[in-house]
């Protein structure tokens, strides 16, 4: 489009040095109250045989009595729950195949997290292999596994842990170890857009403002 | 204000995205030079406005700005707030690609719609109450037919409308207040400064 009065184009320098100050000033103005916003994060964990969910706003808001939905991999919805003041829902291990979980906010806000299968992989095994008694020894095609063995040695001390029991303490103990650093992941799947996103859009806007200006001039001079 | 992706039925997704493409074309249409500093500029603000969050209310909500680009920018919102949408979507991970276009519609063109109201009266000669008055309305009723629009596309994807869009519109009311403030202040700045910007010349 040709321009109607080419020196017009000194004034819009004005323009854009206004624009300039007013978006600093309004920027640097609620900078300090912390950068944050809304979209939502739902994020689970397995503990046991319980799933625990985390959901919260970003800017760490605790998203509060949202229904949770729990479905399967073939997308079949195996329950639902309500988070509570916390922002946290736990279940029961439903079912042992993916799970996937969705959390919807009010608004049209809506969450997704998936669980893999191998993540209640624990639980599988636990009950699927051996379900008879929790103290007998496992019994594989080369005998019966672990301690029990080294006990049959040593048969005086009857040192008689199965090994699903071993398991089961050392399960307990990596669940306690790890509840810290799943609190950490769950605090950090929350990351708020910092200054290198922020930066990189406005990058990116003055960038197509650029690439218009210079179609637009290249018209003109045609 | 941003719906997520996997909320909306496909029907209502295509509906606002075509619904979009056709704003941002009329925007598009008789473009000229000088103005495109103006949209990049009001493009950014949308872009940030939307990391500056609101504590109050039931909800955490933020800024949207579309009152202001619509004010200053008319039909041009709509390519200004596709681009800052888009790019939220990517950088911030606020609504979604899919939503991209129902999200497009439902901030811009309550802003076009306030522009139409409120343009006149931000002409030269008019006494400066109603000034402030209409830059304020356009502030506000941008936010809460934004909240409306929303309402309605989550009811055309099945849920009751009353529940949902009041929802919007009660999170939104300290937005709205804080909105209908800034624009005033905007508006009295640049009439004060480059009175010509709002005398339609960026805006047909």
């Amino acid at each position: 489009m040709l321009l109607k009065n080419p020196h017009n184009t000194v004034g819009f320098g004005l323009t854009y040095h206004i624009f300039c100050l007013i978006f600093t000033m309004l920027w640097l103005l609620f900078l300090p109250a912390s950068v944050s916003a809304h979209n939502v994060t739902v994020f689970a964990w397995v503990d046991g045989d319980t799933i625990h969910t985390q959901s919260k706003f970003s800017g760490g808001k605790r998203v509060k009595n949202a229904p949770i939905l729990v479905y399967n991999s073939k997308d079949i919805l195996l329950l639902e729950g309500k988070t509570d003041e916390n922002g946290m829902f736990s279940f029961k291990i439903p079912q042992k195949t993916a799970l996937k979980i969705v959390l919807k906010a009010s608004m049209g806000h809506l969450a997704v997290w998936k669980l893999q299968a191998e993540e209640l992989g624990e639980a599988k095994s636990k009950s699927a292999v051996q379900p008879t008694g929790m103290n007998e020894p496992l019994v594989t095609d080369s005998g019966s596994a672990g301690i029990q063995r080294n006990a049959d040695v040593f048969g005086s001390t009857k040192i008689s842990i199965g090994r699903r029991e071993i398991e089961e303490i050392i399960n307990a103990s990596l669940d306690k170890k790890l509840q810290p650093i799943t609190q950490m992941l769950a605090d950090a799947m929350n990351q708020e857009p910092g200054f290198t996103e922020i930066m990189g859009g406005i990058g990116y806007i003055l960038g197509l403002v650029g690439i218009a200006l210079y179609f637009t001039n290249r018209k003109r001079n045609r | 204000m941003h719906i997520s992706e996997g909320v909306l039925s496909p029907a209502v997704l295509i509906g606002g995205a075509a619904l979009a493409a056709a704003g941002v074309a009329v925007g598009m249409k008789n473009l000229e030079q000088k103005e495109i500093p103006t949209i990049g500029i009001l493009s950014a603000a949308f872009f940030v406005a939307s990391l500056i969050h609101v504590p109050a209310g039931p909800v955490s909500a933020h800024l949207i700005l579309n009152g202001l680009v619509g004010l200053i920018l008319g039909w041009k919102a709509f390519p200004a707030i596709l681009v800052g949408l888009a790019l939220q979507a990517l950088l911030f991970q606020f609504g979604g690609i899919t939503t991209l276009g129902i999200n497009t519609l439902n901030m811009a063109l309550p802003a076009v719609i306030c522009y139409h109201m409120f343009k006149n009266s931000l002409k030269t000669g008019m006494n400066k109450h109603t000034v402030i008055i209409c830059a304020f309305a356009t502030g506000f009723l941008s936010v809460l037919l934004s909240g409306i629009m929303v309402g309605l596309s989550l009811y055309l994807t099945g849920e009751a409308f009353l529940p949902a869009a009041k929802l919007v519109v009660i999170a939104h009311l300290p937005v709205m207040v804080i909105e209908g403030t800034l624009t005033t202040t905007c508006i009295l700045f640049l009439k004060k400064v480059r009175p010509e910007i709002l005398e339609g010349n960026h805006a047909s």
